[in-house]
């Protein structure tokens, strides 16, 4: 499975980011920091084959030997897609008896406060395929009713009565005690072998019956069809005679093994978010703009969050499916599934290249969040697409050019894309094309304004201090007109925009995230109890890596602790002391080391009350060598020398077309200033310099985009 | 002085400030001891000018929408803002002081920037025992004195340091110290969060920036709001209807609601509803006011921020000494009850004109569940309290959801397994009720059951209602089903029903069940489309009886299917 010592040592990583509409490859030679990128269609009927497209399509081109790869990464939405659109795998829950509607009713509380006409979200499960067992774990784990084979093997009748792929199973308190669990999970797997089993003492082991159960039901439906991809995946590889180490990006920012992501698929969920937060990061970090807002703007969806001193926020109150939560002012709802794992906090919006505009019963113009997607994407594709979307309403305004876009391999049909917005957009509203063109531009940009502001105004952040960082393939052509409506002056814009999410997949370290449940008070505590579990979490930590045996060593092992004073709900995550010694000092280091915390976070310490060991967790880290990014060599200020030609543009200011200068980005130079009104144009990505706008360009090749005002 | 308003910095400080509080509900929730403060969030938190005006809230429970805002200004006020120095936090429970009821405990702190007085921050939050004559300050009683300790107006906190000679004299009239005293830290943690953030703002905008753009917000709320109201359609609207019993007698709780919308405005009024009682039903005049402002919020634009330019268009009127609006000494531990009955009819009144905006009759009721005894354990004192949820009423296109808070109340559901961990207690059900709903064109939603059994001594409080007639339906929908309350004994057979308003001491092994109401239907049940009878058929929501006796839907139990030539028939007499 490893490197090939033998062979020159010239060795390449690659990321493949698959988004709805475009799949994005990433190579980069890791001893060079050289970069080459890729783009080919996503393949939504079976994902894998845009991902091996895209990865050989680089090889093929850089005529690069496929076992000098030695890692591929990849970020994808198959997770969060099947959810989202109701395609998860059809899924059993088993719980304990009494507890069938724990699903259903869910926390008991409206999404909304002042809607009477208020919907909760549909049940994960329906009703009819939650079943119950006659068991019971009591509180302190002991067995008070014990799991009888009649009882068993009735629910087993049950389930063979229907036909689904997976079954969750969450008894209470399993997190104490996962006896009865696992011996149903082992009873079902036996009678019923083809049915993919989550236990929720595995899945997540924590407290909170609803919250872990949830958790287990979102992996448990998800599973087959992660494990379906992840083969597919995997068997392409070897066709293709590719023999690295594959890993999927989480939720969390980190990457995890293929094997793990098959056994905890509910860590992938926001997969493709993810890569495009963590490398918005890394260019920020490198350029030292610490702080910033990344704006990820693709085919189907624009993702929008905020990264304070190079971290983007991570959030473990998170619920998938849920409509965009409105920070401020969005207390006391709640909507969508939660799942405790780790996520990068992000604001999704339906608004991308692809979402299509169409005219409501009201006779306004509105945009998304139906989207065209890759198949048969926009009008001007000429794939079959009969509706004008975003990028078509782009190219009439001449925005974009029919011959160049994704480096001249799609060829776009200017005339059908008129058609398409005369005929559902322009005509029905009484106005030229080119007026409802804009209009559609500027509906579609007033919604991802409102994203802006959720992920900052809202939070109380004041966007001006931020500095925002346009990518995506469809990103740079919007990003400077949302900086300007909500008065940030300065934008970014990476190298390779439409890939930079693929990118993101390079920079990142392996991260396992594993946890287990105590309770134990501080006044009744034993320190063998502690020492015990924590070497059961590093055994565990360590069996994560065993197909890498060898680079154990290279591992961080990072302990921390959920404490709260005895009485609290809620924890603070405390990283423990160095653990080598648990004794009485490691202890106090670490009661000491809450209080301060709590006083820092809370305003205030209560010494005399005992404190709650509730959780300890274990993040696992492996550190992969990141790749150099390499500098421009040149410097000129004229961009004179990378002009490609004039097109005409619609800016909207005067009701007609501007004589336009567009510049090749390939061939610029550091310190080259560009005078809007002006576009930008390479192989990925199209960016678009409003009038009063200049672009400089860095040592890296990055675009710099500066409000004139 | 610039008069200028800049759009992006009205934003800016408008969700600033609205941040800030939600900082505190943060704080407080993350830091509170009690299952009610911390799981099921049942507090608020707000900022005051100093002009006294709720100028930003963070909502978790509307239920204290209007009353939290007439309560804080009446404290200060009555404290006297002239002995109120930086660092001091003034503590209030006092219903006939402008508050609700005793457990609803108010704490503010003045926030100062450089010796100005820029406003008060204030939380509320609902602890789970304040003493009285039932744990968990729950039972029925005849006088407030019975209800629990009544804190007037105290300063708590003086120049930064809690005053440990008040602290020390509240937590001995109180049951769960622990819970009680980790609670009251967290509010003063909250309201640090709050100062902090509020003078931030100051730091950055500048003082004059900063009372300029309050003076926007609260006028840019009035604004808006005005248009709103001024779209509403005129006329007078009436309904009434009861409280089951008011806790010692059978006597129902009539309460009467008027709506007048005219060109002046929205006014309410409940003249004729009962004089007060020597019973826990009575509501005081700030409970009154926040069903009334719940009620008109819900006919706003939904992004319409909620402050003092909102609050001035509630106009309430409910004569003294009536169950609406009580008088020294009423017991008004179940004032929420009759408040959130109120909020029922006024959408009852009110669906004649609004048929498309109000629901059916919800469970209507706060539906508490308290407990406490000695934990033989540790020997502490505990307490515990929840309410459970009911169905919600139909709406004019859609069934009410299952199992859910109605109106001002939104509180979660305790973790079954947190409440075990903490209390002697087994939760061994918590279920839909199947046949629950109201039928209609639109079904009402299914209440809920939960079942708590109990492995230790304890003595426990339903405070509750909706015995005796369940929710209203709507155009033709009908009643959602009886709550039902009942006790079984350890190892007997029989089940005894209970009043929906009462204590008693249970034993190893006793089990209290709740069967909570569901909500009304919308609509004639004989109209309701034969594929969503089915469904809830199915799902096991309602029986093949039901399906055919209340919606005329014959279902062929063998096949799973609609047998239509019956249905037809059965349908046929409408």
């Amino acid at each position: 499975m490893k490197q090939n010592k033998n062979k020159s040592d010239t060795k390449f990583r690659i990321g493949v980011d698959i988004g709805g509409t475009f799949t994005d490859a990433t190579l980069v030679n890791s001893k060079t920091g050289e970069i080459f990128t890729s783009k080919v269609i996503s393949t939504p009927s079976d994902p894998s084959v845009g991902f091996i497209n895209a990865l050989k399509k680089l090889l093929d081109d850089k005529h690069i030997d496929p076992d000098k790869l030695d890692y591929v990464f990849h970020a994808t939405t198959v997770a969060t897609n099947a959810i989202i659109e109701g395609k998860t795998a059809s899924t059993a829950f088993v719980t304990t008896k009494g507890f069938r509607d724990m699903l259903e009713i869910a926390r008991q509380i409206r999404p909304s406060l002042y809607d009477l006409q208020f919907e909760k979200p549909p049940p994960l499960i329906p009703r009819q395929l939650c079943f119950e067992v006659e068991e019971r774990v009591n509180a302190k784990g002991e067995i008070i009713k014990i799991l009888d084979d009649k009882s068993i093997n009735k629910v087993i009748n049950s389930l063979a009565k229907t036909n689904i792929d997976a079954v969750a199973i969450c008894l209470l308190h399993s997190y104490r005690n996962p006896k009865h669990e696992k011996q149903l999970g082992r009873a079902i797997k036996s009678k019923l072998p083809n049915l993919t089993i989550s236990i929720s003492s595995e899945v997540v082991s924590e407290f909170r019956e609803y919250l872990r159960a949830s958790t287990t039901v979102i992996n448990s439906s998800i599973s087959p069809i992660v494990n379906t991809y992840i083969k597919s995946i995997k068997r392409k590889l070897i066709d293709n005679k590719v023999n690295a180490e594959l890993f999927v990006m989480q939720s969390s920012g980190g990457v995890y093994s293929a094997e793990a992501a098959v056994k905890s698929p509910v860590h992938m969920v926001e997969s493709g978010p993810a890569a495009g937060a963590v490398a918005s990061a890394v260019f920020g970090g490198i350029l030292g703009y610490p702080n910033l807002i990344s704006f990820d703007m693709g085919g189907t969806t624009a993702k929008v969050t905020l990264i304070r001193d190079s971290k983007p926020s991570i959030t473990k109150d998170y619920s998938v499916g849920s409509s965009a939560k409105t920070g401020a002012g969005a207390f006391g709802g709640s909507s969508g599934y939660p799942i405790r794992t780790p996520v990068i906090d992000l604001v999704e919006i339906g608004a991308g290249g692809g979402s299509i505009a169409w005219i409501d019963s009201g006779g306004a113009l509105r945009v998304g969040p139906e989207s065209s997607g890759a198949d048969p994407g926009p009008v001007c594709y000429g794939l079959g697409g009969k509706f004008p979307t975003i990028t078509d309403a782009n190219l009439i305004l001449g925005r974009l050019d029919p011959n160049y876009f994704a480096n001249g391999e799609i060829k776009l049909n200017f005339k059908e894309a008129e058609d398409s917005i005369y005929k559902y957009c322009a005509k029905p509203l009484g106005i030229s094309t080119e007026r409802a063109a804009y209009g559609i531009i500027e509906i579609a940009n007033n919604a991802m304004v409102n994203a802006l502001r959720i992920v900052s105004i809202q939070r109380g952040h004041d966007p001006r201090e931020f500095v925002l960082v346009g990518f995506g393939g469809a990103g740079p052509a919007h990003v400077a007109s949302l900086a300007e409506q909500v008065g940030i002056p300065k934008v970014l814009i990476p190298n390779s925009p439409g890939t930079a999410s693929a990118l993101g997949l390079l920079v990142t370290d392996v991260r396992m995230d594993l946890s287990k449940t105590l309770i134990i008070r501080s006044d009744q505590i034993e320190l063998s109890v502690i020492k015990n579990e924590l070497k059961s979490l590093e055994n565990q930590g360590k069996s994560l890596y065993s197909s890498i045996a060898s680079n154990i060593r290279d591992l961080i092992f990072e302990y921390s602790v959920d404490m709260r004073y005895w009485g609290q709900s809620f924890e603070l995550n405390i990283s423990a002391p160095e653990t080598s010694k648990i004794d009485t000092n490691w202890l106090n280091e670490l009661l000491e080391s809450f209080h301060k915390t709590h006083e820092i976070s809370y305003g205030f310490r209560v010494d005399n009350d005992p404190i709650e060991i509730v959780n300890l967790r274990l993040t696992t880290i492996r550190k992969i060598s990141q790749p150099k990014i390499k500098k421009l060599l040149k410097q000129k200020t004229d961009p004179s020398y990378a002009l490609k030609g004039v097109r005409a543009v619609y800016f909207g200011s005067n009701n007609e077309k501007d004589q336009t200068p567009v510049y090749n980005r390939k061939k610029l130079s550091s310190k080259t200033i560009i005078n809007g009104p002006a576009i930008i144009e390479e192989p990925d990505s199209t960016t678009i310099i409003p009038p009063k706008w200049n672009a400089n360009v860095d040592d890296f090749g990055n675009l710099i985009l500066e409000n004139l005002y | 002085m610039d008069n200028e308003i800049n759009p992006i910095r009205f934003e800016v400080i408008k969700n600033a400030l609205i941040q800030a509080t939600e900082e505190m509900a943060i704080t407080l929730r993350r830091s509170a001891y009690s299952t009610n403060v911390k799981t099921r969030q049942d507090f608020s938190c707000a900022f005051f000018d100093n002009k006294l005006r709720c100028i930003s809230q963070a909502f978790t429970q509307p239920i204290h929408l209007g009353s939290f805002v007439k309560h804080v200004p009446e404290i200060i006020i009555k404290y006297d803002p002239e002995n109120i120095n930086q660092g001091d936090m003034i503590l209030s429970n006092d219903p006939y002081g402008g508050g609700v009821h005793l457990n609803d405990i108010t704490l503010i702190s003045p926030v100062y920037h450089s010796k100005i007085l820029l406003g008060y921050v204030a939380c509320l939050a609902h602890h789970v025992d304040v003493g009285g004559g039932a744990p968990a300050s729950v039972g029925s009683f005849q006088e407030i004195f019975q209800e629990g300790v009544i804190i007037p107006r105290v300063k708590i906190v003086e120049n930064g340091k809690i005053v440990n000679d008040i602290f020390n004299l509240l937590l001995a009239q109180i049951r769960s110290k622990h819970e009680t005293s980790g609670d009251l830290r967290a509010q003063i943690g909250s309201n640090l969060t709050g100062s902090k953030r509020i003078v931030e703002i100051v730091q950055k905008y500048g003082l004059n920036e900063f009372f300029k753009y309050i003076d926007e917000i609260i006028e840019y709320t009035d604004r808006r709001t005005k248009k709103e109201v001024m779209k509403l359609p005129k006329g007078n609207y009436f309904a009434e209807g009861f409280i089951d019993n008011d806790g010692f007698t059978d006597k129902k709780v009539n309460l009467k609601i008027n709506i007048k919308i005219d060109d002046n405005g929205v006014f309410f009024n409940t003249d004729g509803s009962d004089l007060q009682r020597r019973a826990p039903v009575n509501s005081t005049y700030a409970q009154t006011f926040s069903a009334c402002a719940y009620a008109l919020r819900t006919l706003m634009d939904r992004d319409l921020p909620v402050n003092d330019g909102f609050y001035r268009y509630v106009n309430v009127h409910a004569p003294e000494g009536t169950v609406t609006n009580c008088k020294h000494p009423s017991p008004v531990v179940g004032g929420w009850e009759t408040h959130v009955r109120l909020n029922d009819l006024i959408y009852l009144a009110l669906s004649r004109s609004f048929p498309d905006i109000v629901c059916a009759g919800t469970k209507s009721m706060q539906c508490h569940s308290g407990f406490g005894g000695i934990n033989f354990q540790t020997g502490e004192y505990y307490c515990f309290l929840e309410t459970l949820a009911g169905g919600y009423g139909a709406r004019y296109n859609s069934d009410g959801p299952d199992a859910v808070q109605a109106h001002g109340q939104n509180t979660e559901n305790a973790p079954i397994e947190e409440t075990e961990i903490n209390y002697p207690v087994q939760i061994t059900r918590y279920e839909l009720v199947p046949n629950s709903e109201g039928p209609g064109k639109f079904r009402g939603g299914l209440g809920l059951r939960r079942d708590y059994m109990f492995t230790g001594e304890t003595t426990f409080t339903i405070l509750a209602d909706r015995d005796k007639e369940g929710p209203h339906g709507l155009f033709g929908g009908e009643k959602g089903s009886l709550s039902i309350y009942t006790l079984q004994r350890y190892n007997q057979k029989t089940r005894i029903n209970l009043s929906s308003k009462i204590t008693l001491q249970l034993e190893f092994g006793d089990t209290i069940s709740y069967m909570t109401s569901g909500g009304g239907g919308y609509g004639n049940p004989f109209k309701r489309n034969p594929q969503k009878v089915l469904e809830d058929y199915l799902q096991g929501k309602i029986s093949y009886e039901r399906a055919r006796d209340k919606y005329g839907v014959e279902i062929d139990i063998n096949k799973k299917k609609i047998n239509h030539i019956k249905t037809k028939i059965l349908r046929k007499n409408i």
